[in-house]
Formats: structure tokens, sequence, C-alpha cells
């Protein structure tokens, strides 16, 4: 027996459809990163987490440079948490579901880098030596390695850090950690 | 904390590659390099400007020594610093350098702008003027081959990497022009991403996925983020 429609059904299944594809941006498409108030200011040196959930990026505020964290495609600002007591910021990266948010900052003439996690609120220090200046940063999506390049005696160079002992991975959504003790199952 | 520090440098100006001022032997490292060492060596050979002779030899190892963990001082330093930095608020130990890569990079030039995939860095390394993309497998310290992503007519300006390194963004110059070409390692296949409306790259980040693009974009006198989804 052939199902029959209601009349209104169809309307409604677009509706749905329509709903659901602006879930995700199509491929190819592009918009601004900028949300209200926010266009007419200089952004720079973006970072994304996993498809691109959260972008973090630099914005100059009554004259200092921070990192700006928002979710994206809504545009909605986040809090930066401890990271707004050191400025100017420079280079932020993010873990693939935005735990950790990294930036180079400098803390009097020192230049550092921090790394904040979002889940516990606690901030990681990096220290640079004396003479060492901090250029740009990379935090590895899963958060078990980091990357600073610097400049010393004028020379670009890198620091590279493991971080697996430091701290908990941030590993993609859906991937499950193998293993469950020395009783687990083959 | 918001201190009138001195300004961080600027985003995005490539950095100047000056003569090193201290050497340190080379022997140190001659006696068993390992393939990224000779890898990256022998590509930093063929941009090194020519007629230096041993001389470059001996440059190989000009590095001052790290001065992030003295090696002497008195018992009571270390004492007092960790309590300092528990004081501090510090989280536990730092992380651990990754000492010897690092001398591997410095030997094969100088290295900035770098990016982390998962187990993977990308970098723009150089020697002499000179400058390249190079992927690196951090679990092996070996470099993985990105053929066709260097052109001998195109300066790399700043690199971005997915969490596998199959796709890496690139801002390039290339006959005056700043471009941003997105590579597929798998089929060594170059794109152009074209900026719409018309803008300057000169930043970029992909997302661990390798789906999302934020390009930093000069345009109208602004910088500004433009979000790219990719197919």
């Amino acid at each position: 027996m052939r199902p029959r429609l209601r009349p209104g059904s169809l309307g409604l299944g677009l509706m749905l459809l329509i709903a659901l594809a602006g879930c995700a941006l199509p491929p190819g498409s592009r918009r601004s990163a900028g949300a209200d108030g926010l266009l007419d200011r200089n952004r720079e040196d973006p970072a994304l987490s996993d498809g691109g959930r959260l972008l973090a990026s630099l914005l100059s505020r009554g004259g200092q440079t921070r990192v700006v964290l928002q979710e994206q495609p809504s545009g909605r600002e986040l809090p930066i948490g401890p990271l707004a007591r050191w400025s100017p910021h420079l280079s932020p990266s993010l873990s693939h579901n935005g735990r950790y948010l990294a930036v180079i900052a400098q803390q009097g003439a020192q230049p550092l880098a921090l790394i904040w996690d979002r889940a516990s609120g606690a901030v990681h220090r990096f220290p640079l030596p004396a003479g060492e200046e901090a250029q740009r940063l990379s935090l590895s999506p899963d958060a078990r390695h980091l990357a600073i390049a610097i400049l010393r005696d004028g020379r670009p160079s890198l620091r590279l850090f493991d971080l697996s002992g430091l701290l908990e991975a941030d590993l993609p959504a859906g991937l499950s950690l193998r293993g469950g003790g020395p009783q687990a199952a083959p | 904390m918001n201190q009138a520090a001195p300004p961080l440098r600027q985003p995005g100006k490539p950095q100047p590659a000056p003569a090193r001022s201290t050497r340190r032997p080379a022997q140190a490292f001659t006696t068993s390099p390992s393939q990224l060492w000779r890898w990256l060596a022998a590509q930093a050979a063929s941009h090194r400007p020519e007629a230096q002779g041993s001389e470059a030899a001996a440059d190989l190892g000009a590095l001052p020594r790290r001065q992030r963990f003295p090696a002497g001082g008195p018992p009571l330093l270390p004492c007092l610093l960790l309590a300092l930095a528990l004081l501090a608020g510090c989280q536990g130990p730092a992380g651990r350098p990754l000492l010897e890569l690092e001398r591997q990079l410095d030997l094969a030039g100088a290295s900035r702008d770098p990016a982390l995939g998962d187990g993977l860095l990308a970098l723009i390394s150089g020697r002499g003027g000179r400058e390249q993309v190079v992927l690196i497998d951090l679990r092996r310290a070996q470099p993985l081959p990105v053929p066709g992503l260097n052109r001998p007519d195109a300066q790399p300006l700043a690199v971005a990497v997915d969490q596998r390194g199959e796709r890496l963004a690139v801002v390039r110059q290339r006959q005056g022009r700043t471009e941003l070409v997105l590579y597929r390692r798998s089929m060594a296949s170059l794109e152009l991403i074209a900026m719409q409306p018309a803008g300057v790259p000169r930043r970029v980040a992909l997302d661990p996925r390798g789906r999302s693009l934020a390009v930093e974009v000069s345009r109208d006198g602004l910088w500004q983020v433009d979000l790219i989804n990719l197919p």
C-alpha cells in the first residue's frame, strides 16, 4: 500500500533539510570571521580548532593586542580567562577541541609561552631564556607538542617541547582511547 | 599584570638571516649524523652561498649553547627555583625539550614559522636567502616528502598543516604576487586559493581536520580574517 503524504509534510521536510544544511557551511563557502562590532578592526593571526568550531585571533583594543576566542559560525565571543593577565598576545594556537589555547605573551620584559587549559583553568608557562625573542608559537592539535619560533642573536630558530608528560592529550572527537590497564580484555 | 612592555615583533615580517656570531665544534654532530640531519644538510648545501669551503663545514655547529638549563651553579639554586616555580603557580614540570631535533634543524639553517600537526612539524627552513617548506615526522625525526610543493621561483611566507600532514596551506610570494595555495600531499597537487574579495594574504591556519581555512588578509587598509570551507 502506497503511503500517503499529508499536504504539510513536504514543506516541513524541506524546512528540516534546509535547517540541517545550515549547520555546516558548504564546501567552498567563504565568510568574514568578524562578528558585530569586530568587522571594522584589525584582526590577525587566526587559529582554528576541529571543524573550525572555535576561532582564536588577535584584536587590538584600547592599545593592547589580545587574543579573541569566538565560537563559529555564531561569532559569539568566549572569555579568555587568566590569559587576560598577560598582554600583549601573539600567535594564538588551539588544540583539537579547543581545550587548550596557547599564546605568546610578555611578563615584564620577558617573553613567555602560555598554555591555558580551558577545562581545568590551569595556565602552563614556558618562560624563554634572556636573549631569546619569541616570534611564533604552535601547539599540536593533540597538545602533545609545542613549537616556539625564536630569534636569538638575530637568528631564527625553533624551540620544541614534548608535552606528553605535562598535559592531558586533547584527542579529536570520536577517537577512543586504547587500553584499559593491565586487566583489560584483549 | 598588564605592563607597558616593549612591543612584540610585527607579525608576518620575513626575518633576516644574519651571520652567526659564535662557533661550536661541528664534530659532535658529524660522527653519527641522522638521516634527518643528512637530508636537511643536503638541502641547505644546495642553497648555500659559494666560496665557503672548509669554513662552511666548521660553521655547521656555530650556535651558542642553550641557556635554559644551566649545568653548573650552587646546589641551592635548583631548589630555590623549584620552590619559586611552585609558589608562582606553575603546573608541575615543563615540557621536555627536544634538543636533538632542535640541533638538527639549526644545523640545516634558519627555521621559522612552525606549524604542528599530530606528531608532525611543518616549518620554513632555509639558508643563504633561499627558503623552503619542510615537513618532519616528529616521532621518527625524519623528513616527509612534499613533492611539488617547493618551487625555485617561490618564496614561502607562512605555512599551516592539518593533523595528518595530508594538507598544507602555504602563503608564498611568486612573480611579485602574494598567493595562497593548498597542497594535498597524497596527490602532490597544488591548488591556488583566490582571495574573494581581492586581498593580500599574510597568515593562514588550517583546522586540524583540514576542512577549514582561516586566512589573514589585507583588504581596504585593514587586516581581516576570512574563513573558507574546503571540499
